[in-house]
């Protein structure tokens, strides 16, 4: 049986923003429909309200051709749509089964079978009796598809479903999902990420500014006129010269082992490498395997051994951050709003967090506020931080300006040695790009980065070395040339 | 029709604005509850607000109430505006008083210049050691330092009631439960004769000028600033977070200790069960009326010392309770809370037709 979901003229206005404006589109089964845009584009708006979580202020939804009340989630669901959003709701401590059943009025036993036949059809091997706690990403993921799929439905949207997956689970599950659009299901796959569109789906709306920009079949489409559709102006294509002239070595960690109290974090084994001057080492991996431990040991904020790492010829295993700076190293952590910055706090106030003993920001203890503004100015204006008010509070500053602001205000320093963790994170495809331009500079500068990033594109166009952490230990370290993603992917769930 | 929507960005204006509506409010609901209670409403706000201060002796007593409610409020705003929330204020203040009244004791018939300092000097150290406590065990042991000050308000209470009852009892004194009156040289000298406003003014006054330079200007300052918003972010540039929330507990600590040594060697001059009229917790009133800004509570120490000494002046004039003192700065706090909700969010008219 065919279905048609009609989305007509909708429009949902939030307080100094349209998310959607005006979108009409027409979704048939039997194709896999992507739905494509930048963060921020109003993506998540429409998916939303398909979903019920969000009421339109205007515009209706008809699923062939009749009217959708969606009000709430529950009448979603009546409807036969299925969502599986971004993050898992799953109760981690409940069995595989239990999460299963937990929405469901169904007898157990007959359940049981449905959910059996469900596996066996689509070859899903899940453990269904033990806690979601010791499931993979990818196992989470397919109990919340099969969450779905019990009840049915006609729709199946995928919200950016791919992020936390690694290569492997991600091939898997394009091969679910193109299986279930053969089977009927209309399938509406929301991502940013191009190659995935070409690779999966058949049609692809892309979304800019909260307006509908353009439908169009994959087969009239590659890569550089979707990023193109997206972004809304011609993107320039990076690319960094591979080319390694310096053999000095700059940092050079040794035998650093770090052993958490906290149960939720990942130890540290036996982490050994070096970073060449002018070289980017990429450290791969699925997040949550101890790249924010290893950032926090290489930034200071937890101390180790003092001879576990040699920067320049000095021992520095255990200073903190600050002292760290004076030796011309520079940090850009993950997490902008709760640690690289402090929202409620102007912007010339974020850029006196980084303080050398030459900046001046602060002399025998009193504030140089001049000196901190002056330089505040210069970071605005040579990062391209899009606003010239520097007493205005960093909230308020978009991601990407944010992120631009604190790269800029750790590199004006100028520093040998940057490391920086998942440093475009959520951010738009310009920003991105502006980022990775910046971070090829200082390449060329013969100034040396540590990246951390879950991001194995990002990893593959900056690094010249990589090298993959898995449960807290580091795999070899490979020539960026040599490696594939592929390769990446299966290191990064524990392979060889 | 009326709905409520999200500012896009605090209103500056606003945010001076609300602590004058949340006085406003108050004196209107404070008429209110007079009315109800059979009290003509106009009288009784006059007698509470302007017969108490029409003259030099008032005023006197004004600055008296007004003087320990600045101070620790002054504290106060080191803690709250890093987020460290100290609500012990009066046990600090206790404590303070029971350490600066014991060395007052050790001199009690002695006169020296250097008593009065030495007094000074032992309250506040006295008020940092029992803000230490919470600020410890809320750094190292994750305590809950709202809970932890608290408690030890009542625990500080019944040190100081077992000592005037017990071992600091004055042994001339009939077993009332006092201690013998300090020597002139551990007072604080009055200002004017006749009148019992006293010199610990000046330390308010320094405290002020200290924090706001302390706060705004210093580097110090900053990293507190900073410890307070995050201390991931503090650890990250390299700060001592936890020395710094430590480091506001005890200059709180040292304040409030400060007003214990000022009411003992100020107007009561020696040791007895009621030290404070809940200074300490009249003063987390002051601190937010304030805006937690040094001259905003000036203005804000004055406005609640009032209260104190209008409840005084109804009760003798209009038989009045005098418990009606607190449930005005009830009602401040509360108006004042809830006005601040137009702080984030404010009012738009909306055409119902549509």
């Amino acid at each position: 049986m065919n279905t048609n979901l009609k989305i007509s003229n909708v429009t949902k206005i939030y307080p100094g923003c349209v998310a959607n404006d005006n979108v009409s589109l027409e979704f048939n089964s039997g194709k896999i429909y992507a739905l494509l845009g930048e963060n921020g584009a109003g993506k998540s708006t429409l998916v939303k309200i398909l979903s019920g979580v969000v009421i339109p202020d205007e515009g209706k939804i008809y699923l062939n051709e009749n009217i959708l009340k969606l009000n709430s989630p529950s009448d979603a669901k009546k409807n036969d749509i299925g969502m599986v959003f971004q993050h898992f709701n799953l109760f981690e401590t409940l069995s595989v089964f239990e999460n299963l059943i937990i929405d469901s009025d169904e007898k157990r036993e007959s359940l049981r079978e449905k959910i059996d036949t469900i596996m066996k059809k689509y070859n899903f091997s899940i453990d269904l009796d033990i806690p979601v706690l010791n499931l993979s990403a990818g196992q989470k993921q397919k109990v919340e598809i099969i969450r779905c799929l019990i009840r049915s439905p006609k729709v199946l949207i995928m919200d950016e479903p791919t992020s936390v997956l690694t290569e492997q689970e991600t091939s898997e599950l394009f091969l679910s999902l193109k299986k279930f659009s053969e089977e009927g299901i209309l399938i509406i796959y929301i991502t940013h990420k191009l190659k995935e569109v070409m690779q999966l789906c058949d049609e692809v709306a892309v979304m800019r500014r909260g307006k509908l920009v353009s439908v169009s079949q994959i087969k009239n489409e590659n890569l550089e006129s979707l990023a193109n559709k997206m972004v809304g102006q011609d993107l320039k294509i990076i690319k960094k010269k591979k080319e390694n002239n310096s053999s000095e070595q700059l940092i050079n960690i040794n035998n650093l082992n770090f052993t958490s109290e906290d149960p939720f974090e990942t130890n540290l084994v036996d982490i050994n490498f070096s970073v060449n001057r002018g070289e980017c080492l990429g450290i791969a991996g699925i997040s949550g395997n101890g790249q924010s431990e290893l950032f926090q040991v290489l930034s200071g904020e937890i101390i180790s051994n003092k001879n576990s790492i040699e920067f320049n010829k000095n021992y520095i295993g255990d200073l903190n951050p600050q002292e760290r700076r004076e030796y011309l190293m520079a940090f850009s952590p993950e997490d902008r709003l709760e640690q690289a910055a402090i929202p409620q706090m102007a912007i010339f106030e974020n850029v006196a967090l980084n303080n050398f003993k030459s900046s001046n920001f602060f002399n025998n203890g009193l504030i140089n506020e001049s000196k901190i503004k002056e330089h505040s100015k210069k970071i605005i204006s040579d990062f391209n931080v899009n606003t010239d008010n520097i007493d205005l509070k960093s909230q308020f500053l978009s991601g990407g300006n944010l992120q631009k602001l604190i790269i800029g205000r750790e590199l004006i320093t100028s520093p040998d040695l940057l490391i920086c963790f998942n440093p475009t994170w959520g951010l738009d495809v310009g920003a991105i790009n502006y980022i990775h331009e910046t971070l090829i500079k200082i390449n060329e500068q013969n100034k040396s980065i540590i990246l951390i990033s879950t991001d194995t594109d990002e990893l593959l166009k900056l690094s010249d070395k990589i090298s993959v952490i898995h449960k807290g230990k580091l795999s070899k370290i490979m020539n960026a040339e040599e490696v594939t993603s592929e390769k990446l992917g299966i290191l990064m769930g524990g392979g060889n | 029709m009326i709905k409520i929507v999200k500012r896009d960005q605090p209103s500056k204006t606003i945010f001076f604005f609300t602590p004058v509506l949340a006085i406003f409010l108050t004196l209107v609901a404070g008429g209110l509850i007079f009315y109800i209670l059979g009290f003509k409403p106009f009288e009784a706000l006059k007698f509470f607000f302007i017969v108490p201060i029409a003259d030099k002796y008032g005023l006197s007593e004004l600055l008296l109430k007004a003087t320990p409610l600045c101070l620790i409020a002054i504290g106060l705003s080191f803690c709250f505006k890093s987020n460290n929330w100290n609500i012990g204020a009066e046990g600090q203040l206790t404590f303070g008083a029971i350490v600066s009244g014991g060395v007052a004791l050790l001199f009690y018939d002695q006169e020296g210049f250097y008593i009065l300092p030495l007094v000074i000097l032992s309250g506040a150290i006295g008020g940092m050691i029992y803000a230490s406590i919470p600020a410890i065990l809320k750094t190292y042991f994750n305590t809950n330092e709202i809970l932890v000050s608290l408690m030890l308000v009542y625990v500080s209470k019944l040190i100081l009631d077992y000592l005037v009852v017990g071992p600091w009892s004055n042994p001339e004194g009939f077993n009332f439960p006092e201690t013998r009156q300090f020597s002139d040289s551990a007072r604080l000298p009055l200002l004017f004769e006749g009148l019992r406003i006293h010199t610990g003014i000046f330390l308010a006054l320094a405290a002020v000028v200290i924090s706001w330079f302390v706060f705004y200007k210093t580097y110090l300052g900053f990293q507190m600033k900073v410890s307070g918003f995050s201390l991931k972010t503090a650890k990250y540039a390299g700060y001592k977070g936890k020395k710094m929330i430590i480091l506001v507990f005890l200059i709180s600590g040292a304040c409030a200790g400060l007003a214990g040594v000022g009411e003992i060697t100020g107007p009561i001059g020696q040791l007895h069960r009621e030290v404070s009229p809940d200074y300490g917790f009249t003063a987390i009133i002051v601190a937010f009326l304030g805006r937690l800004h040094p001259v905003g509570i000036i203005f804000a120490s004055l406005v609640v010392a009032i209260t104190y000494l209008g409840a005084e002046t109804a009760q003798i004039f209009m038989q009045i309770p005098k418990y009606t003192g607190q449930v005005f700065q009830g009602m401040i706090l509360f108006f004042l809370l809830a006005s601040d909700y137009l702080l984030y969010f404010k009012f738009k008219f909306i055409d119902s037709k549509k």
